[in-house]
């Protein structure tokens, strides 16, 4: 950089400043103190940008630069361009400083947007400023989350011969996909593409399976991290346990199934699914008799188990691993449709979520997959009526499917959660098929068909005589003993009320409850919607700002099982590279603003 | 015939209270949330899109704005916090400003400062003009408050009350022309015939007296409220107009008519309490936001109801001097009230609400077959048509 270089800054704030928590005035200050930097002005969206009076201004000031800064500053760009060239100037010395796109958005990233400012005025590009030093690694890797991310990045890396070890919360790993019946839009069978995937990984000599196992805490630096898992207590030797189900035939507690989402029951002792991997059963300690009444009651599965694989006595036990780089990869919660009273979900008993239809319509769910609607039956135990799915119960001649049930609303969550408008049509499709005399409607506000092949998917349903509705339905009421879905069809400017026997509420999807916990552990960001924040949005977005420590899949923001098992593999490869180099990258978060400043200007005056 | 943009509309409306209308994305939740949304009357996302386009003529020609009560179920339920309860009353604003022949009501709306203004100054010459009857034509002693010698003597209050009246009553009722002109006789209104004007017109008191159709809103607290300043309103209005001369007299109570004084009176002051109450504690949705000219409203009420307390209560302490100096007071809040607010403003509303229902019915009538039948299965019900059984 020249010494006749002549600088202006614009900072784009939106006025109320409820956009993250970036100090504009901070940043505004600190770059009045950066060499050649003639001009800096505060901007907001109110003020209409006027080229022509930008020229003129330019000219007579004779800037040779102009840096454009705050949160999404692209917007503006064209027209400080367009006056670039009309004073004469070169165009191409505007400068983004994107504060989002490069992690600063949140509070206490002041210092962040400060360093993106800086490296703009310097005319280098932040990624190439701001580097971390290269750090000594280990080779092995601790995946979290045990769903098709985790999954896919342990294969690849386990397959090129390095170790593994992935941590899952549950009794069995799959995740999500492990509950779907199909796949949008092939309609594959989604446990015939995943279980050969889940047995590989039981099976993998490079990779330590841990499941029904946490993480407790997270020490050391990039490239050599400690972990502490927490391997709780199955109760049943994986080794010896055949998975005969003699156990569950005799134990006596019944409780709702996680796996089936609660539209069955298991036992205290059980096995999540019947493709388990492990293949193994275990023991609901919360829910034994047994263990309850320490060893008074019960113990019924400890007498029949002909392999002796119960044990008792077993206790949760910790485990410390050392790893060099660690992929967080844990996926999502569905959203509670218990919040939005309206659509009665928890009230009427036909109105289901979409992990609920997904176990309904499943060949291995309650019913054999078939779509029935719930019937009353008394429970002798509770001496209650119970509303339970029967696979003899009736069929629902006409089935409503609600889209962005907790999404794009500001009252829930504000975001679209991305795979609800395709999956929603799958549904449609599912009960077209396997109901054909029934009526489906789809209540829907936009139509996010996306992908490759979603479009064409969306016209497939629609032929298949699926009637598409635009407009979200407003609530659901009960009118002697029939359902009736209330909402305006749009495109017929209309208001109409559809009787249905079913109701199927496409829930979004958010970070997991305990996705600040772990965060906070690991320490990564979060972004305002509280998926994990990555290094930067467009480049690096399965990296984070902590050193040795990756995203993937749906954590890092909602994404479709396509969209995830390519971030997977892309971690993978990250990963690799730094095995394969030997080397750790540093947390860029250590970077102080001093450090890319410095290198800035360096990079700058070669 | 093509339809014409204006582009700046929306931007004109946020002067009127809209500010969020270009959120809307148009899922419909707010029109099916809505307990009144049947057709013909779809709303409030149509009207919602007719502002994002700008389309000026068929928004003048819109009677939804009155149909709706503002519950704030809509915007409570909106996805997008586009406000679209609050759209609805901007459109009454609007619509009141666009109704109106004189302009004068547009300038209030854009400006409450002016509005203030006037309110001050007729409020002054107002003041000016009772002492200045007083002192020359009146009763010329403060000291004297009711009685053929009074500093006002009702009497001539009475005549000044019936020419107002009247010159209100005008100003309105050329209002009122201009609305049914704009919603009925537009190239979209119903083609015109005197047997639906005439088998609807019961309509008109209906609404007028029960405000029946507020009652329907799932919350019933605000119908109940509005009915009762109204109705006291009503009471004070009969009152003053017929019985000024009863209500004048003292020292002793006349019953006959006091009776319903104080129970309209009392009426009144609940009311505008629990209204300023709401508009400051901002629980509900429908009070959310307030418009200068709502404040202004409000603030006049409280005075006139205050000082009409206060004027009552000193003449029958016998401090008539007080008593006449709070009456000229309360006359300087009655009477840009009057003036100002019912044909300019927002007590247009009481001639406007009726009429629109009253037209409704109207133009439901005219529509023998639904214009438009949404692609559905067998067994679907528009929701026009009533309950399923």
């Amino acid at each position: 950089m020249t010494g006749k270089n002549k600088i202006a800054v614009y900072i784009h704030h939106d006025g109320n400043g409820s956009h993250g928590g970036v100090d504009f005035q901070a940043v505004a200050e600190y770059a009045k103190g950066i060499s050649n930097v003639a001009r800096v002005q505060l901007f907001t969206e109110g003020k209409k940008l006027d080229p022509p009076a930008l020229a003129d201004d330019f000219q007579k000031s004779g800037f040779t630069r102009i840096v454009i800064g705050g949160t999404s500053p692209g917007y503006f760009k064209p027209a400080f361009t367009r006056a670039m060239a009309e004073a004469g100037a070169d165009p191409d010395e505007v400068r983004l400083a994107s504060f989002k796109e490069f992690g600063a958005s949140l509070e206490g990233q002041t210092e962040r947007a400060k360093a993106i400012l800086a490296c703009a005025v310097y005319g280098v590009p932040f990624g190439l400023a701001a580097v971390p030093e290269n750090l000594p690694v280990n080779p092995a890797t601790l995946i979290i989350g045990g769903g098709i991310a985790g999954i896919q990045a342990a294969l690849e890396i386990a397959d090129s011969g390095h170790k593994v070890h992935l941590v899952e919360r549950l009794g069995t790993i799959g995740g999500h996909m492990a509950m779907f019946d199909k796949t949008f839009p092939t309609l594959d069978c989604a446990a015939c593409i995943l279980t050969p995937k889940m047995v590989a990984v039981g099976q993998h000599p490079n990779i330590d399976l841990m499941v029904y196992s946490e993480i407790q805490e997270v020490t050391g630096r990039p490239g050599e991290y400690r972990v502490n898992v927490l391997k709780r207590a199955t109760r049943v030797d994986p080794k010896a346990c055949v998975a005969c189900n003699t156990c569950a035939e005799v134990c006596p507690v019944s409780v709702p199934s996680e796996f089936d989402v609660g539209i069955s029951n298991r036992k205290a002792i059980y096995i999540p699914f019947p493709q388990a991997v492990p293949n193994s059963y275990l023991i609901d300690a919360e829910t034994c008799l047994y263990i309850q009444s320490e060893g008074k009651k019960c113990g019924a599965c400890l007498k029949k188990c002909a392999k002796e694989a119960i044990r008792f006595d077993e206790k949760d036990q910790t485990v410390e691993l050392q790893v060099g780089n660690i992929i967080v990869a844990t996926g999502y919660d569905t959203f509670d449709a218990h919040r939005i009273e309206r659509y009665g979900y928890g009230v009427l008993p036909n109105v289901l979520t979409s992990l609920e239809f997904e176990r309904l319509t499943n060949a291995s769910g309650p019913t054999g997959g078939k779509i029935v609607m719930k019937t009353k039956k008394y429970n002798k135990r509770t001496k209650t009526d119970e509303w339970v799915f029967d696979s003899e119960g009736p069929q629902p001649k006409a089935v409503a499917i609600i889209h962005c049930v907790g999404s794009r609303d500001q009252n829930y969550n504000s975001y679209c959660s991305r795979v609800c408008c395709m999956y929603s049509l799958k549904f449609g499709h599912l009960v077209r098929e396997k109901l054909p005399d029934a009526i489906c409607y789809e209540y829907y506000i936009d139509m996010r068909a996306f992908g490759k092949g979603y479009e064409d998917f969306f016209e497939r349903v629609k032929d298949e005589g699926v009637f598409v509705i635009r407009g979200r339905s407003a609530n659901i009421t009960e009118r002697d003993g029939q359902m009736i879905v209330k909402g305006e069809d749009i495109i017929a400017d209309t208001v109409v009320e559809i009787p249905v026997d079913m109701v199927l509420l496409a829930v979004g999807l958010q970070p997991t409850a305990d996705a600040a916990h772990l965060a906070s552990m690991i320490g990564i960001d979060r972004v305002q919607d509280g998926w994990y924040q990555e290094m930067e949005y467009n480049v690096e977005p399965t990296s984070t700002d902590r050193g040795g420590v990756f995203v993937a899949g749906v954590c890092q923001g909602p994404k479709d099982i396509p969209d995830t098992v390519a971030q997977a593999s892309a971690v993978a490869a990250k990963v690799l590279k730094s095995i394969v180099s030997g080397k750790a990258i540093g947390s860029r978060e250590r970077l102080t603003l001093i450090d890319i400043e410095q290198r800035a200007a360096a990079l700058a005056n070669k | 015939m093509a339809v014409r943009v204006n582009h700046k509309l929306i931007d004109e409306l946020e002067h009127y209270g809209a500010q969020d209308v270009v959120k809307c994305y148009h899922c419909g939740n707010c029109s099916a949330a809505c307990p009144f949304s049947k057709e013909p009357f779809i709303f409030p996302r149509r009207s919602m899109r007719h502002l994002q386009m700008g389309l000026e003529a068929r928004l003048k020609a819109n009677l939804e704005p009155w149909l709706c009560y503002y519950c704030g179920e809509c915007s409570e339920q909106c996805p997008r916090g586009a406000e679209p309860g609050e759209t609805m009353m901007s459109m009454r604003r609007w619509l009141t400003a666009k109704y109106d022949f004189s302009g004068i009501s547009r300038l209030f709306y854009r400006s409450g400062k002016i509005e203030v203004l006037a309110v001050f100054l007729l409020a002054i010459l107002t003041g000016l003009g009772l002492l200045w009857y007083g002192f020359n034509f009146g009763g010329k002693s403060l000291s004297v408050y009711h009685g053929d010698g009074a500093f006002l003597p009702s009497s001539a209050i009475h005549i000044f009350d019936w020419s107002m009246a009247g010159v209100l009553t005008l100003f309105l009722s050329i209002n009122c022309i201009r609305m049914w002109w704009f919603t009925m006789m537009g190239e979209r209104g119903p083609k015109f015939r005197l047997w639906p004007y005439i088998k609807h017109i019961f309509l008109l008191p209906i609404h007028f007296i029960t405000q029946k159709r507020y009652a329907q809103c799932s919350r019933k607290r605000p119908w109940f409220l509005h009915l009762m300043l109204m109705l006291s309103y009503v009471t004070m209005f009969v009152l003053i107009m017929f019985f000024l001369r009863d209500m004048q007299t003292g020292p002793e109570i006349d019953w006959n008519v006091h009776t319903f004084g104080y129970i309209a009176t009392a009426g009144l002051l609940i009311a505008v309490i629990f209204a300023i109450q709401g508009r400051i504690r901002k629980t509900e949705p429908y009070h959310v936001h307030s418009h200068e000219t709502d404040w202004i409203f409000l603030i006049l009420l409280l005075i006139i109801t205050v000082t009409g307390i206060g004027q009552h209560v000193l003449h029958r302490m016998g401090m008539y001097e007080a008593a006449n100096i709070t009456y000229i007071v309360h006359l300087m809040g009655v009477v840009p009230m009057l003036v100002l607010e019912v044909p300019f403003s927002k007590w247009a509303h009481l001639a406007y609400r009726p009429l629109a229902m009253y037209f409704a019915a109207i133009q439901t009538d005219a529509i023998t077959v639904p214009e438009k039948q949404p692609v559905m299965a067998p067994g679907t019900q528009l929701a026009f048509s009533g309950s399923r059984r």
